[in-house]
Formats: C-alpha cells, structure tokens, sequence
C-alpha cells in the first residue's frame, strides 16, 4: 500500500486579526510566500489596507495586484466573479495564485453582512473543484461582533491567528456551505407598493417602479437599473415561478428594496454569481440584477422563492413613497 | 398581437413622434404591432425601427419576425431610438437573428437607449462580433 499525497485544491482561511498591525503582520509574509514562489497574487481590500500593505511590501507590492474592495463588494455576490476571473487569467500560467478578500468590515448594514456571510460560504463552493490556490479572508476581531467571528469559523475550513494555523472543526463543508439560503428576512415595517405579477401585467408593474422609484428619490439612470433588474426577476416567476408572483416595494432611510415571492425553486447555489456565456440560451437575470443592483437577497426553498433587491438612496430630498393611487391590491404574501 | 406583411417603397417619415404617433403611422406599414411595440421597415437604410417596449409578451414574435427579415443579404440596422424598454429575452431574440446572418453579415444597432446598452455591457452580449452597435444618432428613415 502506498501513501498518496492529497490532491492540491482551494484553500480557504479566514485571518482573524486584532487592529492593524496585526492585519500586517497576518497579511504581509502569506503576500511575500507568493512573491518569492512567484506565484499570481491579487489582493482586495479597502484603500486604506492598500496603503498599509504598500508602505509594508516597499518593492514586492510591485508584484502584488491591488483592487478596492469598497467597491468590487459594495455588491458582495460580484466578488466571487473577479476572484473567477483572476484564477481563470492565472491558473496553468504560473506556479500558483493567492489572494486576500476582505469583504467585512465594521459599518457594513445588516443587509450587507448577511450576504457578505452567504458570499464567503459560497467561495467553497465556487472553488471546491477548480484549480488550487489559496485565499485569506482578515476578519477583525477588535471591530466585528463576535457572531460574525463565529460565522467566519463555519465558512472557512482553515483559520489563522495569533496561535498559528488551525483547522476549523466548526466548518460547515462544502455541501452544507452550498445549500439553499433559509435565513429568515426581516419584514419591513410598511410597505409602499404591493402588487401580483403575472404575464399580462409586466408592463404596468415596470411603470409602476419606475413611478416609486423616482417618487423615492432615485435618479432616472438607477431607476432604470431597478426596473430592468425586477422586471427580469418577475418574468422568472412567470416562467420558472409557477406562472405568477407577489411584488412589494418599501424604502427606509438608506434603501429603496422590491421584493419578488413566487412558487419556484432555486437549486443552483451560483446562479446569481456565474457570468454568463454568449451563448443566448444563457440564463442571465439574476446575474443582471447583481450587475445593475446595490444587493441582491435570494431565499430559497422547496415551493418558494423570494428575491429582494436594494438601491441605495442619496442624501437629497426625498417624495413619500406612499400616494393615493399607488395601486395596492390587498393582496397576501404567497 | 398580429403580424402583418410589410408594404415596401414608401416613402420616408419623419423622426421623433410619440409612440401613439408611431402606432398611429404603423396602420399604414408596420412589419408588427401589439399593444406595447411598433415596428416599421426602413428603407435608408434598409432595417427595422422599434418604437415601445419588448418583453416575454412579445419577444418571442419579434425572434419570428426576425428570423425572416433579412434574406437577401446585406447588413441589416435596427433603429432603437424609440423603444423605451428591452428585456433579456428581447435581446435574446437580436443575438439570435444576428447569429443566424451569416458569415460575415453583421446586425448594426443605432440609437441603443442607455438602459439596453447597458444590459449589453454586462450580460457580455455588446462585444459579440456579429452585433455591432453605432454610436451616432439614429439613421433610419
């Protein structure tokens, strides 16, 4: 009998760090293991880090690739897309790749957090059978609740901290990491627009977003992007939905959110994630709406499926929401 | 919704209407009409141009449609100034008329409203070969 090594494959590590010198001292030597294995390396975190890591690499950042995770996650679901995109660029054409990702940081809404999470699960997933890298995700301790710690732990096999590498008996695995999404959403406290979608009424529920829309303070160009992105989920209920769903729309203070419930099933744990190829027959519309949209929610479950997306709203004077004949229906949640 | 023969040689029409204007010159030739979309042929050059909205409720009529426009060869253009909305399927349906062109034929899109230009960037259907958009204004007549 002989031993057989492991086959190589994605490594996933969460760093869990307590203020920023910490961040260095975690990020840096992972940083110069790939400069020194010459190895692909793409680093995405906010600015402020990228400074950090410049002044700490001196030259070496000149092998490092940088991007601004302000923006690439301002929308966690088109991470995955770039990190897919730097191993497809790479992977074969160089000794190895290795990345660092900071998608959570103090400040994010909970909105935000809960798909930052449902992001870092899906990581798993996305790389589990592709070529071998390595990425690490800073968590800062000092900053986060200690849940979102915790969480770290079930979405990352590997951790890494002041003790050394450890594996992470709290991991969830990839199978469990790419399950349908359960978690409850919080219900808004009212809710300005409220209508049933089936085919016939396509065009009339497109008018009446794009009416709240701007009635909610959104320009004509981000108007445009909801409508668009709602009017591809709604047909999604009318072809893959059991023919018709339920619309809501509310906003608060910092959001503008339509809501999509219908009776379909989503089994795909990346459909909302996977560039689509040019090939027509390309299912496309979730993948738009994460393009086009601040955050894209989906919960999925046997018999329901319920899509919510965001549009953050300006600092400028804003229109109720709510108007006389904003064409409620008095209908019930599916 | 009711596909209708198309009535060559007019001549051209001024630009600019509403889309009930458009609609109110479509009972004299439009190659299609339903209750949210216009479409006439052009001449100069030789296309189609969309006046309303494409969505599931139409789109698969236009993939008809344009399935059989174009036969004789040439590059067909598609004047899109005045259609307000276009869903994926809508362009679905382009992509695929533009594929089956032929070697070498490409469909050449003018007027591109901003919201299905883009739905073209980040679907990655604005860099295939055979579709090519125009950035001027709209040419048809």
């Amino acid at each position: 009998m002989s031993l057989v090594s492991p086959t190589p494959k994605f490594r996933h590590e969460a760093l869990l760090y307590a203020g920023w010198p910490e961040f260095v001292s975690g990020t840096v030597p992972f940083i110069r293991g790939g400069v020194e294995a010459d190895e692909a390396i793409l680093v995405v975190v906010s600015p402020e880090k990228i400074d950090l890591l410049r002044t700490a690499l001196d030259r070496d950042a000149d092998r490092v690739t940088f991007a601004n995770m302000n923006e690439v996650g301002s929308n966690p679901a088109r991470i995955i897309p770039l990190w897919r995109e730097f191993v497809d660029a790479n992977a074969g054409r160089v000794p190895g790749l290795r990345g660092i990702g900071e998608p959570i940081w103090k400040g994010r809404s909970e909105d935000e957090l809960s798909e930052c999470q449902r992001h870092e699960s899906l990581l798993n997933v996305a790389f589990d059978s592709g070529p071998a890298w390595q990425l690490l995700c800073p968590y800062d301790v000092a900053q986060l609740p200690t849940g979102v710690v915790v969480e770290a732990r079930h979405s990352h096999e590997h951790l890494l901290s002041r003790s050394g590498t450890n594996q992470s008996v709290e991991f969830r695995g990839v199978e469990g990491c790419g399950a349908p999404d359960t978690r409850a959403l919080p219900e808004p406290r009212s809710v300005a627009f409220e209508t049933s979608i089936d085919r016939p009424s396509l065009r009339a529920i497109r008018a009446q977003l794009a009416h709240h829309a701007s009635a909610a303070g959104l320009s004509p160009a981000t108007s445009a992007r909801l409508v668009t992105a709602v009017n591809e989920i709604a047909t999604n209920s009318v072809v893959h939905g059991g023919g018709c769903g339920k619309l809501r729309m509310w906003a608060d203070s910092s959001k503008l959110v339509c809501e999509v419930r219908d009776q379909g099933s989503i089994k795909n744990a990346l459909a909302d994630r996977t560039k689509p190829g040019t090939d027509p027959a390309h299912a496309r519309g979730l993948w738009l709406a994460n393009q086009l949209c601040d955050l894209v929610q989906i919960r999925s479950f046997d018999h329901m499926t319920v899509v919510r997306v965001h549009m953050r709203l300006g600092t400028g004077p804003r229109l109720s929401l709510v108007t006389p004949d904003d064409g409620r229906d008095g209908g019930t949640r599916n | 919704m009711k596909l209708l023969a198309a009535r060559r040689g007019r001549q051209p029409t001024s630009r600019g209407g509403t889309i009930a204007d458009l609609a109110s010159e479509s009972i004299r030739d439009p190659v299609y009409v339903d209750s949210q979309l216009v479409v006439k042929r052009t001449e100069f050059p030789l296309g189609l141009r969309f006046a309303g909205e494409i969505d599931i409720n139409n789109s698969g009529a236009i993939a008809r449609s344009l399935m059989t426009a174009f036969p004789n060869g040439g590059t067909p253009h598609l004047d899109f100034t005045n259609l307000v909305f276009c869903d994926i399927s809508g362009i679905r349906a382009l992509v695929t008329c533009a594929q089956n062109l032929g070697p070498g034929r490409v469909l050449l899109i003018h007027g591109l409203p901003e919201q299905l230009a883009t739905v073209m960037r980040v679907t990655g259907w604005a860099d295939l070969p055979y579709l090519e958009i125009c950035d001027c204004e709209a040419t048809a007549r």
